[in-house]
């Protein structure tokens, strides 16, 4: 591996599209996303096709560091989910439903971004039925504990 | 590590170097090894591949207590088989191995075969971060239930690689010694035919790999002949292709401007010197099958994500249903018991959704089939890679007796599960 690749796969983890503010029901305009896998994880790819169709454009770029750019994100390691999204200046981490994502942008808090953690069933983009609400956490800019952001 | 101009990389080591001293010795000597420990943590070394002695297999609570911090162990032993061999960490292994603490065993044959240059390539892969440092998180709970700690860095024999030099029409064995602890690789050669003449250390029938690409799960390695028929003064890279779009070049080969060494390629043999290797009764075998379960995408437990959802141990994966996490546990039943002697088939069903090398200690294996598909080449081996939903059928003479580690060397595979022990009385 070249020292350029080493070094760019280091600093990857830079969130995408910084100073935009998406906001609901602007269709014609997608909302660029880019989502950082593993590989050989399919469910994510399945999650990507999700928000492509929901007025999002994703970027998906695979990478063996997903570890690296989820920690590097700020997401606790205990509530990663098994992607990490950049969108709109916010970490959107796993495979969180848009409505949530909407939630986010219209509320706008000071926050690093939001997670649904692990891969639940039923979960956009995940195989199998839906048996429980899920719980996306909000992760904050000062280190305080993860709270509840949404119930869904 | 990787280049003078960056700083040192801070690594757990074999008397002071990464990999470790190559160890080289003549088939039949004896090979004694004396292991200080300098760690804070407890150790001890696993000669992989090496049919010896079940006490000097190296696995903690299994086959020895642990090497504790400033302990010491004498290894002594004599390796039946001649070939490409490695040593490494079995305590704490997902951290002592990622770290640095492999490295190679060479058991020379009485008769090597003809070849111009013998070299190793021991390939290691690391995760750095922008220091050059290694990077923390490991465990990650994720990585686990997916393909492990694939790193960002792969080193040849501890250095990020540069250039092979080569002189036209050459003849090289290329001992290729996959010692990461995740990184599955898939070698191509461009501009080259590299001929595989042993896996794991026992000769096969020398053939071209299918599409020119030499696939390496972690703790593989491969004798590959390289003739070098390309052109004075060019060069050719060396790719690994195995993660599809994050394929990168290993290494340049370059050639040297002069005229070729010779007009054609040698004409000497490429078979290795059969090792001293029973071959099973098939007939007569008794079968053992091995599920593979868990993981990401696997439904074992909830939501996918393999046990990890659920499971109070934190395994998440096991074999036929069983976890054995950690290094192991002594008390942990063994997959089966067999007499020594008798045949047997590992019959191994890889429900899972990730690619899993399977090592067997004390043993050399015979591939049988994958998918009902005979394997050609008389393919031996100590570690198989298992493709996701395949099944691949292995045969040995269970003929070492002892209680020997069965397990997945995707390293934070093991330790979440993927490991499991069978007893030869």
């Amino acid at each position: 591996m070249t020292r350029r690749k080493f070094v760019m796969l280091t600093t990857m983890a830079v969130p995408a599209g910084g100073l935009l503010t998406p906001r609901r029901g602007r269709a014609a305009e997608p909302i660029p996303v880019t989502l950082y896998k593993n590989p050989s994880c399919t469910c994510c790819e399945g999650y990507a096709q999700y928000l492509d169709q929901n007025g999002f454009k994703v970027d998906v770029r695979s990478t063996n560091d997903l570890a690296e750019v989820s920690r590097n994100a700020g997401i606790p390691e205990d509530l990663e989910g098994c992607h990490t999204s950049f969108i709109g200046g916010y970490v959107v981490d796993g495979h969180v439903p848009v409505e949530t994502i909407r939630k986010l942008f219209d509320t706008k808090p000071a926050i690093v971004g939001i997670t649904l953690p692990g891969m639940p069933a039923g979960s956009p983009g995940m195989f199998g039925e839906k048996t429980d609400k899920f719980t996306i956490f909000a992760i904050s800019r000062d280190g305080t504990p993860p709270r509840v952001f949404d119930v869904v | 590590m990787v280049g003078d101009d960056a700083p040192d990389t801070a690594v757990w080591a074999y008397n002071r170097t990464i990999p470790g001293p190559v160890l080289r010795l003549r088939q039949g000597m004896p090979l004694r090894a004396a292991v200080t420990n300098g760690l804070a943590e407890s150790t001890t070394v696993h000669w992989h591949g090496i049919r010896l002695p079940n006490a000097m297999d190296g696995v903690p609570g299994l086959t020895q207590l642990p090497i504790p911090p400033g302990g010491r162990f004498d290894y002594a032993f004599t390796p039946p088989d001649a070939g490409t061999f490695w040593y490494h960490s079995h305590d704490d292994s997902l951290v002592q191995m990622g770290r640095g603490l492999a490295g190679a065993l060479i058991v020379e044959e009485a008769d090597p075969p003809q070849v111009d240059r013998d070299l190793l390539w021991t390939l290691q892969d690391w995760r750095l971060e922008a220091d050059a440092q290694l990077a923390p998180g490991f465990f990650n709970r994720m990585e686990i239930a997916m393909d492990g700690r694939v790193g960002n860095t792969v080193t040849i024999n501890g250095r990020l690689p540069e250039t092979l030099h080569v002189r036209a029409g050459e003849r090289i064995r290329l001992r290729l010694l996959n010692a990461a602890i995740a990184r599955i690789m898939a070698l191509r050669f461009e501009g080259h035919r590299p001929v595989i003449v042993a896996l794991d250390g026992q000769p096969c029938a020398p053939h071209e790999p299918p599409d020119g690409r030499i696939l390496l799960g972690p703790a593989m390695r491969a004798d590959v002949m390289l003739d070098m028929q390309g052109e004075p003064g060019r060069r050719y890279r060396v790719v690994d292709d195995f993660y599809g779009r994050l394929s990168y070049t290993l290494v340049r080969i370059a050639y040297d401007p002069a005229p070729p060494l010779r007009a054609h390629p040698l004409d000497a043999l490429l078979r290795l010197p059969a090792n001293p290797l029973s071959r099973p009764d098939l007939a007569s075998a008794v079968v053992h099958e091995v599920r593979l379960q868990g993981g990401m995408m696997g439904g074992m437990g909830g939501g996918g994500m393999g046990g990890m959802m659920g499971m109070a141990s934190g395994a998440a994966w096991a074999i036929n249903g069983m976890s054995m996490t950690g290094d192991g546990s002594a008390g942990m039943p063994p997959l089966f018991r067999v007499d020594r002697g008798r045949s047997c088939i590992l019959d191994f069903r890889n429900e899972t959704a990730w690619w899993h090398p399977m090592h067997l200690h004390g043993h050399s294996f015979s591939v049988l089939d994958r998918d009902g598909a005979a394997v050609p080449h008389d393919e031996w081996g100590d570690t198989v890679l298992v493709r996701p939903r395949e099944r691949v059928r292995v045969a040995f003479v269970a003929d070492n007796p002892g209680d020997w580690m069965l397990h997945c060397h995707v390293m934070e595979h093991q330790v979440g599960g993927l490991m499991t022990t069978i007893h030869v009385s």
